[in-house]
């Protein structure tokens, strides 16, 4: 099929993240946490217009694609994530870019994510 | 435009919570806040102390939770002189009443419940006499799920309509109870949003509303002592060229 023009494609902001959590979390569950949460709170036709997508995850950090007018309604879906398979984590949204590489770029490499248990820790 | 500071004035930790102060702190440091208020309830522990963690500043706070109006005063007078922030947990319609009549409390939260909003016209005028700040409990969007986050949304939305006609002061707080319950402020700012309330409208609620609440109760620079303060007088000015301040 031919691709469509640039001016006619979906305008999309990539959503750089980290994932504050207990334990290690695994990609298939994070996804099916991430639809669940947003068909929860937006249901199927907030969702739709979203089109929240996770595009990669690996150490706990990932990139998550949205519709560009869609971003705070976005944000909003993904911090109603409180567990994903009964371990607790926390959505922290790092930054809000208009490419992959960007978000990537700009928010991800070399970030270490947090960790509250060694945290607490170190400053005691 | 210069990066307002945040608070979130409502967060628990041991033993009311999950976790220490310092874990706490720590991720509300990530999380970009200038300060946090660590309101356990009365009688389960003694009020946190105010301290600086880095850059981070706790405040001492208290949670009032009582079933009697009558109690509430007594308590509010016995801890206002303690701490910095005093948020009293409402529900019923004395409290509430109780708590927005009384200029002394800061902050009234989880005011609504499954069956009203928790406040009427008349409320909101009165707290916004005293000054007491309504809270919204985005905890209750971000951990329920089904009829109650219906519920908890669509009386957000009646509370905004009172506080823009009353212009009632009001805070956005995660009210965490572990510290992943936390959200960072534009994730607050977000959820804000779905009960249709305005970015800056959102801003001022996490960062100037809180800062005053604090100003308010924290002495000032020139507090010496209960009822001593150094009051500059005009001859003074004059002869230090207006320098002292």
């Amino acid at each position: 099929m031919k691709i469509v023009p640039p001016t006619m494609r979906e305008k999309k902001r990539y959503l750089a993240f980290e994932l504050i959590a207990e334990e290690q979390v695994s990609r298939d569950e994070l996804i099916r946490e991430i639809f669940s949460a947003s068909g929860g709170l937006l249901g199927d036709l907030g969702s739709s217009e979203c089109n929240i997508w996770l595009l990669a995850f690996e150490d706990h950090k990932g990139v998550v694609s949205c519709n560009r007018d869609y971003v705070s309604r976005t944000r909003a879906a993904l911090s109603t994530i409180t567990s994903v398979k009964g371990k607790r984590v926390t959505f922290h949204i790092l930054g809000v870019s208009g490419t992959v590489l960007g978000a990537t770029k700009k928010y991800l490499e070399g970030v270490d994510v947090f960790n509250p248990e060694e945290q607490s820790h170190i400053n005691e | 435009m210069a990066r307002p500071a945040f608070y979130d004035l409502n967060v628990c930790s041991v033993p009311e919570g999950n976790d220490t102060v310092e874990k706490i702190a720590s991720l509300a440091k990530h999380f970009g806040f200038r300060g946090i208020a660590i309101t356990n309830p009365f009688g389960s522990c003694e009020p946190e102390r105010p301290a600086m963690f880095d850059d981070l500043e706790i405040f001492s706070g208290i949670e009032l939770e009582v079933n009697k109006a009558s109690r509430l005063h007594g308590l509010i007078g016995k801890y206002r002189k303690m701490v910095d922030v005093i948020v009293v947990h409402g529900g019923s319609e004395s409290i509430n009443r109780a708590a927005v009549e009384n200029s002394n409390v800061d902050i009234l939260s989880n005011f609504g419940s499954m069956k009203d909003n928790g406040i009427n016209h008349i409320l909101a005028r009165s707290a916004h006499d005293n000054n007491v700040a309504l809270s919204f409990d985005l905890g209750e969007i971000i951990c329920q799920r089904g009829g109650r986050r219906v519920r908890a949304l669509s009386n957000f939305r009646k509370d905004l309509k009172l506080i823009r006609k009353y212009d009632v002061p009001f805070v956005l707080t995660a009210n965490a109870r572990c510290c992943y319950d936390m959200r960072a402020p534009r994730e607050l700012i977000a959820l804000a949003g779905l009960f249709g309330m305005t970015r800056e409208e959102a801003i001022k609620g996490i960062s100037s509303i809180p800062e005053s609440i604090i100003k308010n109760n924290r002495p000032s620079d020139r507090y010496v002592f209960e009822g001593v303060e150094i009051v500059t007088t005009p001859q003074d000015c004059l002869f230090n060229g207006g320098e002292e301040k």
